[in-house]
């Protein structure tokens, strides 16, 4: 028997056109792994709130969604409290408590269960997901890995059966997104566990599902085994792609757009051994990459000279107070007009406190920063900017102190409106607005300052791919314009496709530098997908696309 | 070990919430009761002794500054707006300084400083987990209520220096008049309720998701009542039930107008004020022989 099943489900909200779920119809089987994947707004979130009963969106529904044998929606509240369980996107919003035990029995707590039981229960948890070195500790000491993997554990202390997820990694950082990950993959095959997940990461979820489900306004429009569904999404050739291909992992994309037949590789070693194989049959050899044994020049790189940079900084050291260790140590750099730089790097290496150096929120004890041009800084959470009702006067209030009539300033709004794209949410309130368009307005409320320089935080942080490439175009407008972006990021692929410098950042201080097309080659661990799995006989191809061509072009 | 205070990992603290709570309430009620000069001597002493053991050195100064200020305030006034007492130790336009007045002033004082001491060491002794453990016993919805105002302090705070960041980079640093400052902060203000109301949206999800309003809900805690916790208890109420039949007897208190009259000092009175030192260093005992015990350890390794 299935676990959950939708029948024919079509979903709209009031006061809204389109339904929101168009006749949808699938069925979950008993332990499986269902990704779900899509464009932000493709109806993904509503699709999944059809499965907790108090979850279940207000508006107009038809259809049938059962959850064993009965509608969800007439469950009886203890059993849907129990056996099904829901995590949410932000880390932060889902605790409650001030402590990770009293967190942990929440939901203990209110299913009724006696102290003897649920510490018996809570310590089960702990052990299992590793919280015990943490377990008395104050939830505001927590990274947001570990408070997302305390949602997870305080839901899966009441032993689900199914295990819903709404894309529970968009918060966290790519180590902390991967750890989440596994631990849900192990809960699916250690306890049988039928888990649901929604995803814009894919890469790693599509190695671990056992079918994907994709979306697109509202209708689902696969429903099959990972292997097949990039077949399904690439059609005849680069016109007749669903959009939603270019939100899949990149080795599927690799392979398809090559011309790969059948069924496609998932993992990093599967692409490698399928291009491994596709080069012995063209006769084609591994190119001979530098052995780790030669010795480099020897010399110190000399960072290249910039004439007039943009922000020129020298021998910065900065520790937050007496005692503790540098976070900066002997930072060196120099960014140029017109470029977007990007600084990666792990957590806790000093790459925020390096933008908030520059900003001038800290002050460096030792060294020299200079910015030419006046500075503005975009915040990791857009939330952190929006003061008003609806996104025009948003935008308006930033002029507000400004010389000018009315008219200009309006004018002004509805160029930087036009120049976000958009100009469809005019009336619409901030916090409804998804977090792609979020950040485009936050990024379009710091620009009517006219900065010349920008510091980006994370900018990509929680953006699904198709948005990722509308602020790619907004960003690369930005540059052409002459304006300077500097940003800090965990997003490799992002920056590799559209940085135009980028830099590694670690123990406080620039390790390596330079255009995508030299830096990245020039790494083993820390560079893209598509430069892993092909490095070997195309070393200087970076993007997925150059890998693509490449191999493409050699069959 | 004097210079920071023991702090919450003293060995009193370990004890069960029950046993600590029932001490402060003894400590802190008899010594509401009791103005005579025995009695308000031990309390505050006894108080100065525990809270310096606790917290260290650095509360000393803070104590020494209160204690001086509330002592002459409560005399200085009392004598002012008091003028009852036979003994006239001067008048002031024709109103009459009593000593009776003065004493009365200072023994009341002395016993409002006592009291406010021992909620110096009981914040330390009570930390948040143990006031929410109690309360959860009261009713569970209290508890948790507790807890999430602790949870939402640090949260919000963490969020505020978001927005003040966020906002200091889109305006840049440029001094400001007062009035811009003002309207600065309340819009600072103004973007914390409304994320704040908005993430509490998700929030309220993530309680009913996980049963929150079913009947029948408990209030988890991770405290045992052990042998030595009935132990100590049992010690407190027996200590205690002499220092209050002492009390009920009068040994404890004494009569300021018209004139001061301090009882002769009889048996009961030394059994009572003898139980009440040592109910009083029952925690400060317990502490250094704990430290002791800790020190012992350090080098048997």
């Amino acid at each position: 028997m299935e676990t959950i099943r939708f029948g024919n489900v079509t979903f709209s909200y009031p006061l809204s056109d389109s339904p929101a779920l168009d006749r949808v119809t699938f069925e979950v089987h008993p332990s499986e792994f269902i990704v779900v994947c899509g464009k932000s707004g493709c109806g993904k979130t509503t699709l999944l709130r059809h499965m907790k009963k108090n979850l279940i969106p207000y508006g107009r529904m038809e259809g049938s969604v059962t959850y064993g044998s009965t509608e969800v929606s007439a469950l009886d509240d203890r059993r849907n409290a129990s056996e099904i369980g829901f995590v949410q996107q932000n880390p932060d919003n889902q605790i409650v408590t001030d402590k990770v035990w009293h967190e942990l029995a929440f939901g203990l707590e209110s299913l009724g269960l006696d102290n003897r039981t649920i510490k018996r229960r809570v310590a089960e948890m702990a052990s299992y997901f590793g919280i015990q070195a943490w377990f008395r500790r104050d939830v505001s000491q927590l990274s947001g890995g570990q408070k997302q993997l305390l949602n997870l554990a305080s839901i899966m202390a009441m032993q689900p059966k199914l295990l819903v997820l709404d894309e529970p990694t968009s918060q966290l950082d790519p180590i902390a997104a991967s750890e989440f990950l596994q631990t849900i993959y192990k809960i699916n095959r250690d306890l049988g566990t039928t888990v649901i997940l929604s995803e814009h990461r894919l890469e790693e979820a599509f190695t671990m599902a056992d079918k994907v489900l994709v979306m697109d306004r509202g209708r689902i429009i696969a429903y099959d085994d990972p292997r097949r569904i990039g077949r399904l999404m690439s059609g005849n050739g680069d016109n007749s792609r669903h959009p939603m291909f270019y939100g899949l992992p990149s080795v599927t994309r690799i392979f398809y757009s090559a011309g790969g037949e059948g069924e496609s590789p998932l993992t990093i070693r599967e692409g490698r051994l399928w291009i491994d194989e596709e080069m012995r049959r063209t006769g084609k050899e591994p190119g001979k990459g530098i052995p780790l044994w030669q010795k480099g020049t020897g010399k110190e790189e000399k960072p290249r000279k910039i004439k007039d940079p943009a922000i020129h900084m020298e021998n910065i050291w900065y520790r937050y107070d007496r005692n503790s260790q540098d976070v900066l140590r002997g930072l060196t750099m120099d960014v140029e007009k017109g470029q977007l730089f990007c600084i990666l790097g792990g957590n806790g290496v000093g790459k925020s406190t390096t933008l908030k150096a520059i900003a001038g929120i800290v002050k460096p004890q030792r060294g020299k920063i200079e910015v030419n041009g006046r500075l503005a800084m975009l915040p990791q959470n857009p939330q952190a900017l929006f003061t008003e009702v609806c996104v025009e006067d948003e935008l308006l209030e930033v002029l507000h102190g400004e010389k000018g009539t009315d008219r200009e300033k309006v004018e002004k709004v509805v160029d930087m409106l036009r120049l976000m794209e958009i100009e469809h949410l005019r009336k619409a309130h901030p916090y409804d607005l998804s977090g792609g368009e979020q950040q485009r307005l936050a990024l379009g409320k710091v620009l009517l300052a006219d900065p010349e320089v920008i510091l980006l935080d994370e900018a990509t942080k929680g953006l699904d791919p198709f948005f990722k490439i509308t602020l790619a175009k907004v960003l690369k407008k930005l540059t052409d314009a002459g304006r300077t972006l500097f940003m800090v990021s965990h997003d490799i692929e992002f920056c590799a496709e559209y940085g135009d410098c980028c830099a590694m950042f670690f123990d406080g201080g620039i390790v390596s530098a330079g255009p995508p097309k030299e830096f990245f080659p020039g790494n083993n661990f820390y560079t893209t997908t598509a430069n892993r799995m092909a490095r070997d006989y195309f070393p200087e191809a970076v993007t997925w696309e150059e890998v693509a061509k490449c191999v493409g072009d050699s069959i | 070990m004097f210079k920071d205070g023991i702090g919450e990992s003293s060995e009193f603290s370990g004890f069960h919430p029950w046993v600590n709570l029932i001490y402060y309430i003894l400590a802190i009620g008899i010594t509401m009761f009791s103005l005579s000069p025995w009695f308000l001597a031990a309390t505050f002493v006894l108080s100065w002794t525990y809270s310096v053991l606790l917290k260290g050195r650095g509360t000393v100064k803070l104590n020494l500054i209160f204690s001086f200020w509330t002592l002459v305030l409560m005399a200085v006034i009392n004598v002012f707006f008091t003028h009852e007492g036979v003994t006239v130790l001067f008048y002031l336009n024709d109103n009459a300084i009593t000593m009776e007045a003065f004493i009365f002033g200072l023994s009341a004082a002395v016993m409002l400083v006592s009291v406010i001491i021992w909620f110096v060491s009981f914040n330390v002794v009570m930390s948040a987990d143990k006031l929410i453990f109690i309360f959860g016993r009261a009713a569970p919805v209290l508890g948790l209520t507790l807890s999430m105002i602790f949870r939402y302090v640090p949260l919000l705070k963490e969020r505020f220096a978001e927005i003040r960041m966020g906002q200091a980079c889109l305006t840049g640093n440029q001094k400001k008049s007062r009035i811009a400052r003002i309207r600065q902060f309340g819009k600072e203000l103004s973007i914390l309720v409304s994320w704040s109301l908005e993430s509490s949206i998700e929030s309220a999800d993530s309680m009913e998701a996980r049963g929150y309003g079913l009947r029948g809900r408990t209030s988890f805690h991770l405290y045992r009542f052990t042998k030595r916790d009935l132990l100590l208890l049992l010690v407190m109420c027996g200590l205690g039930a002499v220092v209050i039949t002492g009390a009920v007897m009068g040994k404890t208190t004494v009569w300021f107008y018209p004139e001061y009259v301090l009882r002769r000092f009889d048996l009961m009175t030394g059994l009572t004020l003898g139980a009440y030192v040592l109910l009083l260093a029952l925690p400060i005992l317990i502490d250094i022989s704990g430290e002791v015990r800790w020190k012992r350890s350090g080098l048997a390794m």
